[in-house]
């Protein structure tokens, strides 16, 4: 007869530790109540998503109008990653039948924190159509 | 309940129109295909939703103020959007107003336009288009056209609101969704919702502009997209993934 290894209570602990991380970021993110643009820098922030799942957190992004050579995907720490493309025209405020700000965007810039540990140098990213997707494979334990 | 919700015409409204209906939901399908029918048909506002449920919250358009949810028209066609998402927790009272209204004006049938998420939609070539209605012969129709119907499962939002009143009163009602993403303006899918219209109603709109323009509305429909997010959480839209549990 197989004898199970592990898994009882600090595995079950980790992974509710984790989708309350998860569920937390949501919270946080939802919450926030902030614009999606930042005039001083150039820059708006891109729809975002995440994905845990047992074996790696796949984070994505839509990118519309980004040229995929000025992409780059930076890991600031273990957890976070700096997101930032240039965008293949200049964005102006007009554009949306906004004429109350004044102001144009050049490029896309976002940060992603990671809620669970991860291998952050073995990432390996797509980029298609527009989309980009991060799969970052989980580190085992904490 | 619809007496909270009242339904204002701006011009007389003929008998016997189709309604279709574009609100915020997975991938804003409705609300992109809504967009551009108005502005491929030449749509005007003839009636808007007027209610103290909804948000203490007008749209601007040149200086002048507009209700969120509004019903474009031109001869016997109407299209309800709202151009921003809908609480979930009023969802009924402004769906069965609109349903009650359509009622009023002997509406020929009801449309909505949507989608429906699905994992590694990025990797999808083609798109297919699901339909579910208010009756079995509006089901029949949609079949005849080829378009498959969403058999077993959940559905969350306006729409699940459309077919279970027009299927009590009688009404005929359809909802074609669009395979989209759950969380990004998608276009495409847009585009695909638009082709099956055209197939049931006979109202077609050439699509390529759209396609062409997918990345600016993508673009400029993110801050609608993240405001619809966080509706569909609030409401539990997740649960259209549910596996569903068959009970004859």
């Amino acid at each position: 007869m197989a004898i199970r290894k592990k898994q009882p209570t600090r595995d079950i602990m980790d992974s509710y530790f984790e989708d309350l991380e998860i569920e937390f970021e949501r919270w946080r993110e939802t919450f926030l109540e902030r614009p999606s643009w930042n005039l001083k820098a150039g820059t708006m922030e891109p729809l975002k998503d995440m994905k845990v799942t047992t074996t790696e957190v796949v984070a994505t992004m839509d990118l519309p109008l980004t040229v995929e050579s000025s992409l780059q995907v930076k890991p600031l720490d273990n957890e976070t990653l700096e997101i930032s493309a240039k965008m293949k025209r200049t964005v102006h405020f007009e554009e949306f039948g906004v004429t109350h700000h004044k102001g144009e965007f050049q490029r896309f810039h976002a940060h992603v924190r990671v809620p669970v540990p991860v291998k952050i140098d073995d990432m390996k990213i797509k980029f298609k159509k527009g989309l980009l997707e991060i799969h970052i494979p989980r580190k085992r334990g904490r | 309940m619809s007496e909270e919700v009242n339904i204002v015409e701006r011009q007389s409204i003929p008998q016997g129109a189709m309604i279709f209906l574009g609100f915020p939901d997975v991938g804003l399908v409705g609300v992109i295909a809504a967009e551009h029918l108005v502005s491929e048909l030449g749509l005007v506002e003839v009636a808007y939703v007027d209610s103290k449920l909804l948000p203490p919250l007008i749209v601007l358009h040149d200086g002048l103020p507009h209700s969120p949810i509004r019903v474009f028209g031109k001869d016997k066609l109407l299209l309800a959007v709202s151009e921003t998402p809908i609480p979930g927790d009023i969802i009924y009272q402004v769906m069965y107003a609109l349903i009650d209204w359509a009622k009023k004006k002997d509406v020929k049938m009801m449309v909505s336009l949507s989608g429906i998420p699905i994992q590694d939609r990025q990797d999808l070539k083609e798109l297919k288009v699901f339909a579910a209605a208010s009756n079995q012969n509006v089901l029949k129709m949609a079949q005849d056209k080829g378009i498959e119907t969403l058999s077993e499962g959940y559905m969350v939002g306006p729409q699940a609101v459309l077919l279970q009143r027009s299927a009590r009163m009688g009404m005929p009602a359809l909802a074609l969704m669009s395979q989209c993403f759950l969380n990004y303006p998608d276009p495409e899918a847009a585009a695909e919702v638009l082709k099956s219209l055209a197939m049931v109603t006979g109202v077609k709109v050439d699509v390529a502009k759209l396609l062409e323009k997918g990345e600016e509305i993508r673009l400029k429909a993110r801050d609608v997209m993240q405001r619809t997010q966080q509706e569909m959480t609030k409401m539990k839209k997740s649960q259209e993934l549910d596996l569903p549990m068959y009970v004859s």
